[in-house]
């Protein structure tokens, strides 16, 4: 049991990096938002899930009510984060962001 | 002249350091601050106030007056934000601007016209208008209720875990802003208007002065919540646990009404007509 659970945060840690270069490496807004939103909600999906199973893995019953918190956690969090990043995103539409396009290489026109 | 505030940065940085190393280490039982008070508070809290988190019973009953004056600081931050940005006369624009939910058509309407502000099939348009957003929308009506019963959560469970009055009433606040955002100023005004945030702010605060004043009223010293032993029914320790409750109610309502009180001024830059 601690053993998948450390797994699920390992997973869910490589997810939150990919978030972090993807944030850091993207070209522009709309397509910075893209990691931000998914790869955080998938991380933390992993992490608590490992957490969860952690807490429960003596499977006591305050345990697993404590795990059953954490699901809860997660579920507010699927809730909120998308409209987190659709709500910013909307704003950036409407502030007259333009979608980002390849800069042109020189001597070419 | 830049060197020169350079090298008085480094300079005092490096004093700094110096006077670091003097410092007691980590958790020392041998430093000042381990020896006289800690070990009374570490002792006595749960003999004292029956109180299982020694941080609340701190911070509520021993050092109350601390906590009162955060309080009035809190209060008057509110009131700092009212005067320097609430703009009193309020100038009507020469036109506003209405749509009819059903056709979608707008009106324009001068000045002096009749305004169909209390039906429901008309929606004011001002400059910050956006189309009704659907899912922001639903998914903020659906989380408002579960923050404000964390919120109420918090406060009440200040005793036994994390938490207190200025956590939950911070928590409690974020909900209604959170309403005022995902609607706009004007609907959150007419739920919560600027007058009830102002009268709950202080409010919270007599709250937590009259509860001091009574307790002197009751033959004890200010804010000795044993006083309230006779008037609650219950021993004396069981009182100073009450009177923590009563005082964080205070303090939560006091916070949540400062909160919203001080969105309301800097989201419409104090004049409240619109705004998020």
């Amino acid at each position: 049991m601690t053993l998948v659970a450390a797994i699920f945060i390992v997973l869910g840690l490589f997810f939150f990096t990919g978030g972090s270069i993807g944030i850091l490496r993207f070209p522009d807004f709309f397509s910075r938002l893209h990691p931000a939103g998914k790869l955080d909600s998938m991380g933390l999906l992993m992490t608590l899930a490992g957490m969860a199973l952690y807490t429960a893995r003596d499977l006591s019953l305050p345990a697993i009510l404590t795990a059953l918190k954490i699901l809860l956690i997660v579920v507010f969090v699927f809730i909120t984060s998308p409209t987190a990043t659709h709500a910013i995103l909307d704003a950036g539409v409407r502030a007259g962001l333009g979608p980002w396009t390849a800069p042109k290489k020189k001597g070419t026109r | 002249m830049r060197a020169l505030g350079l090298a008085t940065v480094f300079c005092f940085g490096a004093i700094l350091f110096y006077i670091s190393f003097d410092f007691p280490g980590w958790g020392d039982e041998n430093s000042p601050a381990s020896q006289h008070v800690s070990p009374y508070y570490i002792e006595h809290t749960m003999d004292d106030t029956s109180v299982p988190n020694i941080v609340t019973a701190i911070l509520a009953d021993y050092r109350g007056y601390d906590t009162l004056f955060e309080t009035a600081v809190i209060f008057s931050a509110g009131l700092a934000c009212f005067f320097l940005l609430r703009i009193p006369e309020r100038q009507a624009p020469p036109a506003r601007f209405y749509r009819h939910l059903a056709t979608g058509i707008t009106f324009r309407i001068e000045k002096g016209g009749r305004l169909p502000e209390d039906t429901d099939e008309f929606e004011r348009i001002d400059s910050v208008w956006v189309p009704y957003d659907v899912i922001i929308g639903m998914t903020c009506r659906l989380v408002v209720p579960f923050i404000q019963l964390f919120a109420l959560y918090v406060i009440a469970h200040g005793h036994h875990s994390p938490g207190g009055g200025f956590q939950g009433g911070v928590i409690f606040g974020a909900a209604i802003i959170l309403f005022a955002i995902s609607n706009n100023l004007r609907r959150t005004l007419k739920r919560m208007s600027e007058k009830t945030s102002a009268l709950l702010g202080s409010l919270g605060v007599l709250i937590y002065a009259g509860t001091g004043i009574l307790c002197m009223v009751l033959g004890a010293g200010f804010l000795n919540y044993s006083a309230l032993a006779s008037l609650l029914g219950v021993d004396p320790v069981s009182a100073r646990s009450h009177g923590i409750l009563i005082v964080e109610i205070g303090v939560g309502i006091a916070v949540t009404a400062v909160m919203v009180w001080i969105y309301y001024n800097l989201s419409s830059a104090g004049r409240q007509d619109e705004g998020l």
